[in-house]
């Protein structure tokens, strides 16, 4: 149970992956901590242990499909994401786009230095995008590229074949520098001596346990929302990768670990009330989804798509099985991310808000109705029985239990099957399945391109021709209002067309202790130059 | 003795053969796609099949077959799809982790669960029998990761006399040996108990007592020798499991062995590393028993492999 569950947080690598750990959050973590028993002094120095939620394959992120704290705060990106998710300057001071949307100019900070002590510059920036085009499994995010150029140390020129807005995500997710000495000295095996320009230093790794980096103390180029901007407070920092739940609890409570990251829903009321324990919720860039087959004859027919829609009632699903912990959504977008509109997620509410008496009927209409009394819908003698696919997460299946009652109430008998998450994915690929609970999530409204766009779709096999120009208009509209704009009409059409349930964005929890000045949240990941620890 | 230990040898080869078949076509035919799992969510159809191609993974099943046993043969067990780390440089990391454990599990196991067994065969029906017998009872029946959690609780969080997880060297491995002896100790215990009982009723233990021999001597040179045949090869298995990795023990003490290692592999669908350590653990498990084999031949005389 506990491997699926892990399995599936990998899954939604992509949201993790692409975003990482960085989209929009709701709030920071509150900055004042006492330790436990309110002595103790915050100074400099010590030792910052985190219990990660998975062990990255590769330190190497531009080869890995995992990025997190964990593997990515030894590089630095061109620019970054506050914690409203704003895109703000990082290595590259300003930057600027031509009129025609193809052109991108970076400009980049002159104080920069590798972990080697060699100052930074654009030929660096060059080699690492040129590399992470050629090898990078999320290569496909840069869009079409064409070329990259450094017309003089600090300037950096990349020329893509048309206009592709979500580029500026990809650069403050994914593009920055990586050593070039070392890229020349290891190539592929760069992941097991990796080197950049950024807040941790790498200095082990210990496969199955645990990975440590000491502290950049010469580190004077954090993002303006970092506080402090002189030498760092701590000296080193470790993530732990302990798989169950309930030991790192223990490790929590002893204060043997510091930061507790992806607190599971269960555990936060504890926590919450122990003195000395900073709670920070980040509401997630990603959707979790009731996902029809849509190439499944029983789902061609709008009205049941519609009407199923209509059959769910969020509020349980985020009440008991998330204990609370996340936000109902209705429209394709969470608030998290650029690109979200009240309007649509009004739209959606409005026509999906829970109504039994209508999903019925607009299932009669589609011609299901319970021809032999035995409260199951059927159709041609075909009882209306949808397989319902589910990985093993146990707060997943507490939510397929709901739909399956919720959706009994309209006459639809929904079969869960509870599988590993690499089977569910395998058979939603191949669109060998009915229904499947899934997440999706992206840094940026592109997902939808992802999710939809021609030939993309292979969650949920719609395709639209309707839609397509409409995905296509958002992707290559660099204004961003207008972009918005794009994205409402993308938001109406698939609301309307309902080809799947959107269901919440969980908040995601990280409990903290014994440190001061601790902030975290999805788009800036944590601020490890703030943070000072608190000696007893 | 050289004759058998040649058969046996031919047999270990056919075993682990045909380990390496089914564990291939395991592997291959469960579903869930390795390439789609690195590539990410969102590759193209073209990047997987391009990368399949990269990998062999595009070749039909018997050549790809054949490739894998041929490198195997070679000594060379893959290298991981994920991680571009060798198997067999984890294996090398990880092994002695588990090795470590396991000898500690087992050694405890051994002593503990045969003297409780001796003792309660010699007071069959006693009270001290009685306790034994729950004893053993709960060391097999409870749950690995319930007894990891309360030791863990007792003895590292509340007493802190040892580390709560990771690993540190020697101290971090006495709760997960304890945690897991509990079970062979139930399990041995209750083994040896049976035996020493069959044992007991024996002619020649009477005809011991007959001509005075002492108790003591009695019990363990003319009663433990007979009876410990059984036991050993439940502890020879017992070993060969705990050296393929206790997975649960491994996750609850967050210990890098290779039984989180494989499962970790097998989530992932690592089909290289997956191949691999299901090998190297079939390896260690015939061998281990093929030892245990040799063994009983020392321990009974009676016992002659020609």
């Amino acid at each position: 149970m506990k491997e699926t569950f892990h399995g599936l947080k990998k899954a939604f690598s992509l949201l993790v992956t692409c975003s990482v750990i960085l989209a929009g959050c709701s709030s920071a973590g509150q900055p004042q901590t006492k330790s436990q028993d309110g002595q103790g002094v915050a100074g400099k120095g010590g030792t910052l242990v985190i219990a990660a939620p998975m062990e990255p394959d590769t330190l190497d992120t531009q080869l890995s499909t995992w990025v997190d704290d964990a593997n990515m705060r030894m590089y630095d990106n061109l620019l970054a994401r506050d914690a409203s998710g704003k895109i703000v300057p990082h290595l590259a001071e300003k930057y600027s786009v031509s009129e025609d949307g193809k052109v991108w100019t970076f400009n980049l900070r002159k104080d920069v230095k590798y972990h080697s002590g060699e100052p930074m510059t654009a030929e660096h920036i060059k080699k690492s995008i040129e590399r992470f085009v050629a090898i990078s499994p999320n290569k496909s995010l840069i869009g079409p590229l064409v070329k990259v150029e450094a017309p003089d140390p600090y300037t950096v020129k990349i020329t893509m074949s048309e206009p592709y807005a979500p580029f500026l995500s990809t650069v403050s997710d994914f593009m920055g520098a990586l050593d070039p000495t070392r890229l020349d000295k290891l190539g592929d095996k760069f992941g097991d001596d990796p080197s950049g320009t950024g807040p941790l230093i790498f200095k082990e790794k210990v496969r199955g346990a645990s990975v440590s980096y000491k502290v950049n103390k010469e580190y004077r180029w954090s993002p303006e929302f970092a506080e402090n901007k002189g030498e760092p407070y701590l000296d080193e920092v470790m993530f732990r990768f302990i798989k169950d739940d309930d030991t790192k609890m223990l490790e929590f409570k002893k204060g043997t670990i510091q930061v507790f990251q992806q607190v599971p829903p269960h555990f936060v009321k504890e926590l919450e009330s122990m003195p000395g324990v900073g709670i920070a919720k980040n509401l997630d860039i990603g959707i979790q989804y009731l996902g029809f087959n849509n190439k499944n004859p029983m789902f061609q027919d709008v009205r049941v798509r519609q009407a199923i829609a209509m059959a769910v009632d969020r509020d349980p699903i985020v009440q008991y099985a998330m204990n609370g912990l996340a936000k109902p959504v209705f429209g394709p977008l969470p608030p998290t991310i650029p690109g979200y509109s009240e309007k649509v997620e009004n739209i959606a509410k409005e026509m999906y808000a829970r109504d039994v008496a209508k999903s019925k009927q607009l299932l009669a209409e589609a011609g299901w109705t319970d021809t032999n009394g035995d409260g199951i819908l059927d159709k041609d003698g075909k009882p209306f029985s949808p397989e319902l696919l589910v990985a093993g997460e146990p707060v997943l299946q507490q939510i397929a239990q709901i739909l399956q009652s919720q959706l009994k109430e309209v006459g639809i008998d929904l079969r869960i099957n509870v599988t590993d998450l690499q089977t569910l994915r395998d058979r939603a690929t191949k669109a060998n399945h009915d229904m499947a609970l899934l997440m999706y999530g992206l840094a940026d409204p592109d997902i939808l391109y992802l999710m939809f766009g021609k030939g993309n779709s292979r969650r949920l096999h719609y395709e639209n021709a309707e839609l397509e120009p409409l995905l296509v208009k958002g992707r290559q509209t660099t204004d961003v209002n207008e972009r918005l704009q794009a994205y409402e009409a993308v938001g109406e059409f698939l609301v309307k067309e309902s080809p799947w349930v959107p269901l919440y964005s969980k908040e995601v929890v990280t409990a903290y202790r014994d440190v001061e000045g601790f902030k975290t949240s999805t788009s800036t990941g944590i601020i490890f130059q703030d943070i000072k620890l608190i000696k007893k | 003795m050289q004759k058998y230990l040649l058969k046996r040898f031919v047999s270990l080869l056919g075993t682990l053969l045909g380990v390496s078949i089914l564990v291939f076509l395991m592997v291959h035919m469960i579903p869930g796609d390795p390439v789609r799992y690195i590539m990410g969510e969102y590759a193209t159809d073209e990047a997987i099949n391009a990368m399949k191609v990269q990998l062999g993974l595009d070749q039909p099943l018997i050549v790809q077959y054949f490739d894998f046993l041929a490198r195997f043969i070679q000594g060379d067990l893959g290298t991981s799809l994920m991680t571009g780390i060798t198997v067999w440089e984890e294996i090398v990391n990880r092994f002695p982790i588990t090795f470590q454990l396991a000898c500690y599990s087992v050694i405890l196991g051994s002593v503990l669960g045969v003297l409780m067994g001796v003792i309660a065969a010699v007071k069959q029906n006693t009270l001290l029998d009685r306790f034994i017998i729950m004893f053993s009872l709960i060391g097999i029946s409870a749950p690995g990761f319930w007894i990891a959690l309360f030791l863990i609780w007792v003895f590292a969080y509340k007493l802190g006399w040892f580390p709560i997880s990771g690993y540190e060297g020697f101290f971090s491995l006495v709760l997960p040996a304890v945690t897991l002896s509990l079970l062979s100790i139930g399990n041995i215990a209750r083994m040896t108990r049976s035996s020493m009982l069959d044992v007991i009723k024996q002619d020649y233990m009477r005809t011991a007592e007959a001509k005075g021999a002492p108790s003591l001597s009695r019990v363990f040179s003319h009663g433990l020798q007979n009876a410990i045949i059984p036991v050993i090869t439940l502890i020879g298995i017992q070993f060969g499991s705990l050296l393929a990795g206790a997975v649960i023990t491994e996750t609850v003490f967050a210990l890098p062995g290779i039984g989180n290692f494989a499962i970790e592999a097998i989530s992932k669908r690592d089909i290289p590393t997956v191949q691999g350590v299901v090998l190297f653990m079939a390896m260690i498990y015939t061998v281990v028993n093929l030892t245990i084999d040799i063994v009983y031949s020392f321990v009974d005389p009676r016992i002659r492999y020609e």
